[in-house]
């Protein structure tokens, strides 16, 4: 059969070849996973510190708690919080007078979408005075429309073109916003594919081509 | 890359960056390239935290983007596996810069260091010059020095920003010119002095799109002529070591520092010229020829001669020095895990290249049955490998005839070894970490301890008051206190020792295999 046989090489050695090595003694079988900390057969040297080694600890021991203490010591929110409930109140006052500065980046050599500070604010200050903005004109707008009706002809017919300009109104708003119309499209979180449509004659196609054999 | 090499990136970026730099650089360190979205999916961690984790790499030059190859718009993601470990060497790249520049030059390596790679020479200088009066002397000592750091290579600009449209500004792009690298910057003293007032601004600079970084590789030249001119000064004594570290900065005139496997050729002359004008070593000038025979005909095999023009041609042979020490370093290992025996019979397979059980064991005069003992153990261990070779013939009559040859496959057992390194690094950054875990409590009083007996000390309070206050840490607790302290300092040790084998090992990778190695000339 193939892929039987000699086969490729196992890596391990067969009782024959160990014999032939001389090992000859049956390998203790392993059944669980080796100790964590096995104790050490041969005791290492402990080594002179020179000057320089010195220097270089006492250098690193800095640099660490440097780093720890940088804005650029990034810990997770969920991790840190269980911590700060644990504290008394006299750490948390000094963690206090201490505060943690914010991480200061030069967004200009780095791709735009990690900069989400400024994309928020950027949000922010777009979406506020368009809601001031339409809030005025719709109000003015519709009041003289309306006193403007009432004055020429009192009638139904009004309150069906009052309708139809405010429907105009809101297609406008659309068109000079695309982006919000695309928002509120994905607001909807509906996967369904509104191209996609199926009117059932593909149904059971496969089965029908009986002659072209069976399918694997 | 290996799981132990994972596991060490991963303790090392936790100990610096913290937690959620680690999910992230554990989530890039599984791929070639990720996008932000594939990040956030992967870690589950807030989009904010895992935009602020990737800024933190990039500014430290951990991670690389790139645009998409189906979308321009859309960056990639990669993760510098190699440079991570850097991150350990930072005590030694101050010590070197230490002893050449003074107390200025490791001030200025210390705030390149900590302010990554996203900043400005001026913000740099004025950063070292914090607690200083700027717009004297003292400023211009500064600058000068950074100069020279720059004109010996240890500082190298960063690629410039192109400025682009808006549309471009989603991956910004960047530029090298090899030439500009090292080209000097104009920095004003005056200007300098007139930010550090208030009266001006970082961008008043004229090249204010011009960034510094260290230059890993530079560092790493030194490291790795340190470690040649140190074994021929244990072996050969001062004034061999001298010479060819003259040698060696004549090489570079005309090699690449990084050429793999051996240097270009230079002249016995051209050697005794520089040395007789360079050195103060009478003893070197006069027995230079013995010296360079001394040199060529030594086993370690640093320099070898190729001609006889101009009183003879030499080069330095990369490939064969960083074969001898990596196999020195081997050597040494075996010796205080095995014994000496083993060690011989490692030499022995080494030198013989293949060898049979019977002929092993006449070879290093070793008895038969601890012959076969160690060399079991060695090979259990992957320090030697089996060839078997297997006669032809046999048929029904019996199993094939067969010979099994120990070997050392030298590069396998280099990244054998290399791996075991990552590991016990690992292990000791780890044990550290426990240990100061486990005994922070009693730490932590003591630095407060400590720091109320300064402030006592200050005051001007009685020894018979500061007394009283140091008997609050109990003499039990002092014991165990040192204990600890004694312990964190051996595993910091052992961190500095493995990494200076590791060093040594991937240096043997670079010039003696073709696999890709962390040096890349101006990455």
């Amino acid at each position: 059969m193939a892929g039987r046989g000699r086969g490729g090489k196992t890596g391990t050695f067969t009782a024959e070849q160990l014999a032939m090595l001389g090992c000859s003694k049956e390998l203790p079988v392993q059944s669980a996973p080796p100790p964590t900390f096995p104790p050490v057969l041969n005791k290492p040297i402990a080594l002179d510190t020179t000057d320089a080694e010195s220097y270089q600890l006492q250098w690193k021991e800095k640099f660490l708690n440097r780093m720890r203490d940088s804005p650029y010591y990034v810990v997770s929110a969920s991790t840190e919080k269980p911590k700060t409930e644990l504290k008394d109140w006299r750490e948390r006052a000094l963690e206090g007078l201490k505060p943690k500065k914010e991480p200061e980046f030069n967004y200009r050599f780095m791709p735009r979408e990690l900069n989400i500070s400024s994309r928020k604010r950027k949000a922010a200050a777009d979406s506020k005075p368009k809601l001031v903005a339409k809030k005025k004109t719709n109000i003015e707008d519709r009041l003289k429309l309306l006193e403007q009706k009432e004055l020429k002809s009192g009638g139904e017919n009004d309150n069906d073109e009052a309708k139809k300009e405010s429907d105009s109104e809101h297609e406008d708003e659309n068109e000079a916003d695309p982006e919000a119309a695309l928002d509120d499209e994905m607001d909807e979180e509906n996967d369904y594919g509104n191209s996609y449509f199926d009117n059932g004659e593909a149904y059971n196609e496969d089965e029908d081509n009986l002659d072209d054999g069976p399918v694997y | 890359m290996s799981a132990d090499y994972l596991h060490l990136c991963s303790v090392i970026l936790k100990q610096c960056f913290g937690n959620v730099v680690e999910s992230v650089a554990n989530c890039l360190f599984s791929a070639t390239t990720r996008t932000l979205s594939q990040i956030v999916s992967t870690t589950k961690l807030p989009r904010k935290e895992v935009c602020v984790a990737l800024a933190v790499l990039i500014r430290f030059r951990l991670v690389s983007f790139e645009p998409s190859q189906t979308n321009p718009f859309l960056p990639e993601y990669s993760l510098r596996r190699e440079d991570i470990i850097f991150l350990l060497r930072h005590p030694r790249y101050i010590y070197l810069m230490q002893n050449k520049y003074g107390n200025v030059g490791a001030s200025i390596t210390e705030e390149l260091i900590h302010s990554g790679s996203h900043t400005h020479v001026n913000k740099v200088l004025l950063n070292c010059l914090a607690d200083e009066d700027v717009g004297t002397a003292n400023a211009e000592t500064h600058r000068n020095t950074f100069l020279q750091m720059i004109s010996d290579h240890y500082i190298i600009k960063m690629p410039e920003l192109i400025e682009g449209d808006d549309q471009d500004e989603s991956v910004p792009r960047f530029q090298s010119d090899e030439c500009e690298y090292f080209r000097h910057p104009n920095i004003d003293l005056h200007l300098l002095s007139m930010i550090s007032k208030g009266e001006a601004s970082l961008s008043d600079s004229k090249e204010s799109n011009m960034m510094w970084t260290l230059n890993y590789d530079r560092f790493h030249q030194d490291f790795r002529d340190a470690i040649m001119v140190d074994s021929i000064k244990r072996k050969l004594g001062d004034s061999a070591a001298e010479c060819f570290s003259f040698i060696l900065t004549l090489i570079y005139n005309t090699t690449d520092p990084w050429q793999r496997k051996t240097s270009n050729q230079i002249t016995f002359m051209e050697i005794k010229q520089t040395i007789e004008r360079k050195s103060n070593n009478l003893d070197l000038i006069k027995y230079l020829d013995q010296y360079i025979s001394l040199l060529t005909d030594d086993s370690l095999g640093f320099l070898r001669k190729v001609g006889d023009m101009g009183n003879g041609q030499y080069l330095v042979d990369m490939e064969r020095a960083f074969e001898s020490l990596a196999f020195a370093c081997i050597e040494s290992v075996i010796t205080e895990r095995f014994g000496s025996k083993a060690a011989r019979i490692f030499r022995v397979i080494r030198f013989k290249k293949f060898i049979e059980q019977e002929d092993l064991q006449k070879e290093a005069m070793i008895p038969a049955k601890e012959a076969k003992s160690l060399a079991y153990n060695l090979f259990q261990e992957q320090f030697i490998h089996v060839k078997v070779i297997k006669k032809p013939g046999g048929g029904s009559n019996g199993p094939a005839k067969a010979f099994y040859l120990y070997q050392v496959k030298q590069k396998d057992t280099v990244r054998m070894l290399l791996d075991i390194s990552f590991k016990a690094l690992y292990n000791a950054i780890e044990r550290s970490s426990y240990e100061k875990f486990e005994h922070k409590g009693l730490i932590d009083k003591s630095q407060r301890l400590d720091a109320i007996v300064e402030t006592m000390r200050e005051r001007g309070e009685s020894d018979e008051f500061i007394a009283e206050i140091m008997e609050t840490f109990t003499p039990p607790e002092c014991e165990i206190l040192k204990k600890v302290k004694n312990r964190i300092q051996a595993l910091s040790k052992a961190e500095l020792t493995l990494d200076n084998s590791i060093f040594l090992l991937q240096m043997y990778q670079h010039h003696c295999t073709t696999l890709p190695t962390s040096i890349q000339k101006f990455k």
